[in-house]
Parts: structure tokens; sequence; C-alpha cells
């Protein structure tokens, strides 16, 4: 089987602006605030604190529509639409195969290794599509599903910010980057597993009991409470079977597979010494060329904003 | 997609139930179901120490604090069914739908649009890659994980191109001037190390047709994705000199711009559609440029009438057969009325009937219709004197061959004469074999035996059962049925099946899974228990140094051409010694130099012994190599059966 451009080189390609990443940061930041409300109840005044919650509930999921409909354009190209929609269904098949057996969250090495591929920003929207296309067809969806989607959204943009190994040889870098990338998966399997927890132990347990969450308490015992908590709940139990499946799968597959999804863009910085219409900068991540004179009028460098994070 | 949707309810009321029940836990687990009402169990208070000091576990747990907890939890859980209620009432892929073709979360909503499409293929391809790792008798998740991934990258890539020659994401529209197709002037064709085609000078009139022919790897694709742009702003290739496509500067128009007058087949049409039905396949360069959906389908069902597909509009993509596939990607490509239409190798998977009745459409539109018509072709021979000229691509230039012409056919004709095959003892006995897929049968009844050192070819249309044969014979699931060397295929161990049968299936990439040619033939060796792969992939290439033997085994599989990469899996099926060799359609989309390298291959194989079978409906190639020719029809083999003498 050959493919349609057998011979050619493609590869993903997105907007090029600087402000999508710092609007990406931004979403991100109000998203942690959302997170983490139970931190920030207790600085509120007192009248307030019973509407923390229902507006961390309520502004997770706005910003990440937001930011939904901020990347939208940037990534509007077809090679990426394809990419992001055949690992969408790939991720999403594989969380709910992953469901039936006990919460071998193998969807992880799918998102951290596609993100590594592909850029922080290309992971970003993976991560979310592939949760939100999940949960639809599984039937999870529930107020923890925005929460999931920014979640994975950021284990997979993770793994696109890592550095560059450099190292003697393609064969010790490409060691070396599998050594991160499990590194980082296991990080990120416990570190997903305390940011859901965080958000929605006061929810899960409520009040009256010894490790509920107290607005009014000291820092320290809400922090003793949530540990154990999430020690109990998931810590020993889920965070460390997801780590163990994505240290095993990303040993097994990554090589492979990393190859295989790098095989959709190899060529971009090789080619671009030749080309003269290559302003791009070079590095990683899903960029655009601006392939003719033509486009790049068309497309100022100061586009507008997205739409602006709730 | 309705049980779907009343899941999502179902599970929602198990989620909700769920979290309720997980309330009353946490609160008898951490001391907080005390209370009035009734004692029903009273634990022992234990106090933990250090940071958790003011956590008391257990303590008495009473209705009264047991029904509190319960309540507490409602507010939560309602909200989670309330949530579970909206997946019944919104019908989502709907709204995918629209929201792909216009509106603010267009990328979001297609690339939805094709993740679900993908499902059905995802699991078609899951299901082959286990069939094709129980053919080469291996196991690990990277045999099943790797081959999925290529396909699933494929599949992206080819979408992404079909997508972008039908405009998508287009912010403008190129003017078109219609009586000037495209002209090429001194261009060269390349990527940064080196050029594939060098100073190109060619003219392509309205209403001819221009046939492309060279070796694979020559540069047809690359001359003809260079005119459809492709090339250049897909593929980072890099073009010197002019190309005009109906005079638009072929280097400053990206393709999405020029969808309205270039239409584009793709070689690998199956993996570039893009839509769930054919009629919204037809439709769909005019649906996202925001064509009213009325005019869509009139448009569509003109179209439909044209090329004699009018029934197949609300079929499934997916259960389309490779003529009508192709025929439906060529009116994909046409719905726009295209000046210049581009079709890459249409011919490679059809059967006799099929490439007729797309040779004819093709014929007509160039001649009937006025298009500009540009194909690239292995197999010359069926288009007879029907092309107005061929451009042939030797060495890195294109030579202008008269119409006509019959200069270089296939290059068989070059090819050493069949040398005499002796034929030994019966090694394969098969009785009463019969597969049925659901209620159709594939392969009736067949019996036939395979002597030592044969080689037969099973030929048929398409759908004549002989693949199912094939995959019969290596993966019987009747006892008694295929008898090889005396051993009972059926219920044998993985190791001495994988001694006494080989297939390898006519998607032969399925069984490629390493990052090197040198970790695919280890695996091999050791899957065999044997060695020599590696041998035998550089003898099958013709490299006899060591220097190149190395060079080799440090190249990715699947940057081999698709001739090496054959004989990469021949060497491979071929690394336990199978008594039976089978080989489902070897010469397809194969050109003249990769015949050869893969007939010499099967004569190799037969020469060591081996009864070869090989299903095919390539004539030419079955008539080269074939000692013995088996016909095959709706299932039936037709033809006598024992083994010649």
């Amino acid at each position: 089987m050959t493919g349609v451009l057998d011979g050619l080189r493609v590869r993903p390609s997105g907007g090029d602006h600087r402000w999508s990443r710092w609007s990406l940061v931004i979403a991100s930041i109000l998203a942690i605030a959302g997170f983490a409300w139970p931190l920030v109840a207790a600085a509120v005044p007192k009248d307030a604190q019973a509407a923390v919650p229902v507006v961390a509930l309520a502004l997770v999921p706005a910003i990440a529509i937001a930011v939904a409909f901020g990347l939208d354009r940037q990534m509007h190209t077809a090679t990426t639409v394809a990419l992001l929609g055949v690992l969408a269904a790939v991720g999403a098949a594989v969380r709910i195969a992953g469901t039936g057996v006990g919460g071998v969250e193998a969807v992880f090495i799918v998102l951290i290794l596609a993100g590594r591929a592909y850029g922080a920003r290309f992971g970003f929207l993976l991560g979310m599509l592939t949760i939100a296309l999940s949960s639809v067809l599984w039937g999870g969806i529930g107020p923890w599903t925005p929460f999931q989607v920014f979640a994975c959204g950021w284990v997979a943009a993770g793994a696109g910010l890592l550095p560059r190994i450099r190292a003697a040889s393609p064969r010790a870098a490409r060691r070396w980057e599998l050594l991160m990338l499990v590194a980082y998966g296991i990080i990120a399997s416990y570190a997903f597993g305390l940011v859901m927890n965080f958000w929605f132990w006061p929810f899960a347990v409520g009040t009256g009991t010894g490790i509920s969450y107290a607005a009014g308490a000291p820092l320290g015992q809400n922090l003793a409470s949530f540990g154990l908590y999430s020690l109990v709940t998931s810590t020993l139990t889920w965070d460390t079977v997801r780590a163990i499946t994505t240290t095993i799968g990303i040993l097994l597959v990554g090589p492979a597979a990393l190859a295989a999804l790098r095989r959709a863009k190899v060529g971009r910085s090789r080619a671009a010494a030749l080309r003269p219409r290559s302003s791009e900068p070079r590095g990683g991540g899903t960029r655009t060329r601006r392939s003719t004179a033509r486009d790049a009028a068309e497309v100022p460098p100061t586009a507008p904003p997205p739409s602006a994070p709730a | 997609m309705r049980i779907t949707r009343l899941a999502g309810l179902r599970s929602a009321v198990l989620l909700a139930a769920g979290f309720v029940g997980l309330r009353v836990l946490y609160r008898v687990l951490f001391g907080g179901t005390g209370g009035g009402g009734l004692l029903l169990l009273d634990l022992p208070r234990i106090r933990l120490a250090g940071p958790f000091a003011h956590i008391t576990l257990f303590g008495p747990v009473t209705t009264w604090g047991v029904g509190n907890a319960a309540l507490s939890a409602l507010p939560f859980a309602a909200l989670v069914l309330a949530l579970g209620l909206l997946g019944p009432i919104v019908d989502i892929r709907a709204l995918l739908t629209r929201g792909a073709v216009r509106g603010p979360v267009r990328t979001v909503s297609r690339a939805l649009v094709i993740a679900w499409a993908t499902f059905p293929a995802l699991l078609d391809s899951v299901r082959r890659v286990r069939v094709a790792r129980e053919l080469r008798g291996t196991r690990g998740p990277a045999s099943l994980i790797v081959p999925v991934l290529e396909q699933t990258v494929e599949r992206a890539i080819a979408l992404g191109a079909s997508m972008e020659v039908r405009g998508f994401a287009a912010t403008r529209v190129a003017e078109p001037a219609c009586e000037r197709p495209a002209t090429l002037e001194d261009v060269s064709l390349g990527y940064e190390d080196r050029w594939s085609l060098e100073h190109v000078n060619l003219v392509f009139e309205p209403g001819t047709l221009t046939l492309v022919t060279g070796a694979t790897g020559s540069g047809k694709s690359t001359l003809l994705h260079a005119m459809s742009g492709l090339f250049q702003h897909v593929a980072d290739g890099v073009q010197r000199g002019g190309i005009e496509v109906a005079g638009v500067d072929r280097i400053s128009v990206p393709p999405r711009e020029t969808a309205g007058f270039v239409g584009v087949v793709s070689q690998s049409v199956r993996l570039s559609f893009v839509a769930a039905t054919v009629a919204e396949e037809l439709g769909f360069a005019l649906a996202i440029r925001g064509v009213a959906p009325v005019i869509v389908r009139t448009r569509v069902a003109e179209l439909a009438e044209r090329l004699g597909i009018a029934h197949l509009l609300d079929r499934e993509i997916g259960a389309l057969s490779a003529g009508e596939a192709c025929l439906v990607a060529i009116g994909a490509a046409l719905v726009e009325r295209p000046v210049l239409l581009i079709v890459d190798e249409p011919l490679a998977d059809l059967d006799e009937a099929a490439r007729i009745r797309v040779i004819d459409v093709l014929e007509r539109l160039a001649h009937d219709a006025g298009v500009c018509v540009v194909i690239a072709e292995h197999a010359i021979r069926d288009w007879g004197a029907l092309p107005d000229r061929r451009l042939d691509i030797r060495d890195g230039t294109v030579h202008i061959v008269g119409p006509g012409s019959e200069d270089r056919g296939l290059g068989d004709e070059d090819a050493p004469r069949p040398t005499e095959l002796r034929v030994g003892p019966t090694s394969a006995e098969i009785h009463g074999l019969s597969v049925s897929h659901g209620a159709r049968v594939a392969v009736d009844d067949a019996s036939l035996s395979l002597a030592a050192g044969e080689i037969v070819a099973l030929r048929g249309p398409n759908g004549a059962g002989k693949s199912s044969l094939l995959h019969a014979i290596a993966r019987p699931v009747r006892r008694d049925t295929v008898l090889i060397g005396g051993l009972d295929v059926h219920g044998s161990a993985r190791r001495s099946r994988r001694h006494a049968v080989a297939l390898v299936p006519e998607a032969f990439d399925d069984l490629l899974f390493a990052t090197t040619v040198g970790e695919e033939c280890h695996r091999a060796d050791r899957d065999a228990g044997l060695s020599g792969t590696a041998d035998l992939f550089a003898r099958l290439l013709g490299v006899h140094s060591a220097a190149g033997a190395t060079a080799l085994m440090h190249r990715h599989p699947r940057d081999l051409s698709a001739g090496e990469r054959l004989c990469l899996v021949l060497a491979i099926q071929l690394s336990a010694r199978p008594r039976v060799l089978l080989v489902d359609e070897p010469s397809r989309g194969l050109d003249a130099a990769a015949r050869r390298l893969v007939g010499a291959v099967l004569r190799e194989a037969a020469a060591s012994g081996a009864a070869v079978v090989i299903a095919t409906h390539d004539q030419d190639f079955a008539a080269q190599y074939a000692t013995r020719t088996i016909a095959m029809a709706a299932g039936r083999l037709d033809a006598p059966v024992g083994a010649s003498s």
C-alpha cells in the first residue's frame, strides 16, 4: 500500500502568531485558578465563598470553549485537521478500550507521543478532542469533563514543551528522549491525578468528615486532608497503574511510534534552507509555512486575538 | 447511533449513583455519619497522628448520618444526570457535520467528523494487523500498534491532501484562464538534497488525454503533484522554473485556492474519502465552499447520473467496491467542473471490467467534455491508442512519446525467459475448503493439490474469492481441510505452522513494525527459530557487498520502495522455509523493474522446493512466472485441479 503522496513529505502546520502562545498561557492560568478553587475560596470574603465552587464549575468549561474557538482558526489547514481527526480517533479508541480493563489509562501514551512529535499547540487540541470525543461516545460526560479536557490538554502540550535533546549520536539522542518521555509520563500520571482530585475533592467528600474541605481552616490542615483523600482514592491506585502503563507503553512502542508520527513531517528544517520563501523560524512545533507571498499578505503578523477567554 | 446515545444516559445514571455511594462511603470512613436516628454500626474511632491529627477514622454509623450524606450528594448527582440527558436530546454528530462546514469552530468540528468516520477504519485496521501478526507468527504490542499507527498517519496525510485539493480552508479563489490548462517552462523539481526532474518543458492542451509513465520513484507523482500544487505547498518540494495552471502561478497559489478548476484523484482513493456517504463525498468541495445545499444536491445528482453511479448515492463510503470507489473519487474531483484533472494510478486496484469502465470515463472526459486529463500509470497496455500522447520519465527527464506508439510496454519483454522449474512431489493437499463471510459464500468447496517447485497462478475477477482462499489455506478454520507435508495446518502449533505455510497478504505493509530493516530481519529469525533472513533479503535485492548490506539494514522499512518492501516481507515470510508460499497480488502497483525483482524471488522460492501460489489479475505476470494457472470465479475453482505432471 502506498500513500497518496508516496515519496512526498508532509507535515502538519498551524498559525504562527506569538499572541496565540500568550493567550494559551493566560487561558491555562485562568483554568488553573478554576482547578485550585478550594485555595481561592479561602482568600475571598466569607459572603462570596459559597459562590466559588459554582463559578469554578462554570469557568473551566467556558475557558475550554474559548480556547477551542481561539485555536480553531490557527489550526485550520487540511493536514492538521486530518491528523487531529485521526489521532483523536486513536486516542478515544484507546481510552474507551482502556475503561474496560480497570482504568488502564493508556491514552496518555498517545497524548504524550503525539504532543512530542507535533508540538504543544497540536497536543493541547488533541488532548481536548480526545477526551471530548471519548466522553461523547462512551457516555462519561459530567461536570468533570471540562476539567479532564484541560488536564489532558496540558499533559500532551507539556510533552511538546520538553526540551530538544542534543547528544553525540542520533541513536543516543533517541534513547535520552525516550527516557525523558518516560520520566515525564510518570510525573504527568501523578500530577494529573492530583490536579483532578484537587478541584473534585470538596465535591466528592462533602462536609462533615475528617477530610472535608473547610473554607476557614488553616492551609496546612486543608492540604493534609486533601493529601489523605488523594492518597487513598487515586495516588496509590489509579495514578500508579497509569504511571506503570504509561512507562511500559512508551518504552515498548515509543521509538517506533515517534518515528511513524514524525514521518508525517520530515523535511521541515532540512527543506527550509533552499526555499526562498522560507521566512519561518526553525524548530519543532506546528507552525505555518507561509507558502506564498500573496498568502503572507493575507495573514497579517498581528492577527486579531481569539475570542477573549471568558 | 441511537444505541450510543441511550448508552450515554445509562452511564450517567450509573455515574450519579456511584457518586452518591462514594459520598456515603467517604463519610463512613472518615467519621461523618454520626447523629440521630437508628444506630446501624458502631465502629471504633481511630485518631490519626502527625499532619493528619485533625482526622478521625470511622465512628458510629446512624440512619440519619447516612441519609444526610446521601442527600448532600444529590445536587452534584443531579448535575451529572442533567448532562447525561443532553446526550439523547442533542444529536452531536449532526451538529458537528453542520459546524464543520460553516461557523467559528470548523477545525474542531471537522476534526471530530473525521475522527468519527475513522473509527470503523481503525477497527478494520486493527483486525487486519492482527491477522498479519498471526501470519508472521509474531507477538508483542509493537507488532500491533506500529502498523496501525503507520496506517493512521498515512490516512491523515492522504485525507489532508484530499481536503486541500478540494478547497478546504481556502480564504480566496484564484481566477482561471481555461484555454491553457497547464504550462511548464524549464521546470526542475526535487527536494533540497537532489533534483528528481530537471528542465521540463511541457504544454497541456484542453481536451487531451496525457499518460505519464515511468518506473516507481522516477518522478511521475512529483510531476503530477507539481501541477496539483501538493508537491510545493504540502510536501515541501522545491520548484525551479515556472509552472502555470490555468494561467495561475503554481508556486504562489496553494492547491486549496485552485480547487475550483484543478481536480485531483489520488492514488489510494479509499484513504482520501472525507465523508460518510457517497453523496456527501461527491458534494464535499461545494459544501465547504458554502454552496447552498439544494444546488449541491442537484449538481451531485447530475454528476452521478453522468458517471453511472446514481444508484450508489446513499451508499456508505466503506461499502464500495474498488471500481466504484475509483469512480466516486473521480466524481468528487469533477464536481467543480475542473479545467485540469490529475489522476494518479487509477487502475492499480481494479479488475478487468472496472478498468475498462474507468478508462472509458476518463477518455470521454478528455475527448467529449474537453477536460485536460493527465494520468500517471504503470500499465500502458490497457490504454491502447486512446491517449493523445505519453510522457515517459527516465533518469530525471521527461521524454515525449507520440500517440499510439508502442515502444516500451510493461518491460517484461526483456525479462529472462522462464526457466524450467523442476516440479517435485505433492507437498500440500487441500480438501473441501469453504469460506463464508456472513451469508455470502466466498470460497465454495475448493480442493487442490500443490507440488513442490511449482508456481500456481490463481486468476479471476475481483470478488472471485482468491484472497479468501489464500487466507483459508494459511489459517484454516476446520480440521482436515489443509494438509501440508502430512501436517494438519488447523490446530498446529505456531512454529510448525510457519514451517508449513506462509502467506504474504495484499496489504503486505501490515507485517512490518520495526524501525530498521535489520531489526525486522532479526525478529523474523527469532520468531522462526532459524537465521539468515537478513542475508536472504540482501541477496534478493542483489546487494552483495558487506558495506551495502550494512547500509540496507539501517534503513527504515517504510523508506524502501514498494517493490523492496514486498521483497522484505517475502524474505521475512520465507525465513521459516515454508513448504507452501502464498502471495496475494504480488505485482500490484509495481513497475517493470520491481515486477522482475519480485518474480525472481518467487522463482527462487519455488526452486528451493516451496510450492508457490499467487493470486493475481495480472495476466502478463501470471504468464511470465506461473507454471500452472487455475481460474476462479464466484468462489469456485473451475480448472483441472490435480498437480501438473
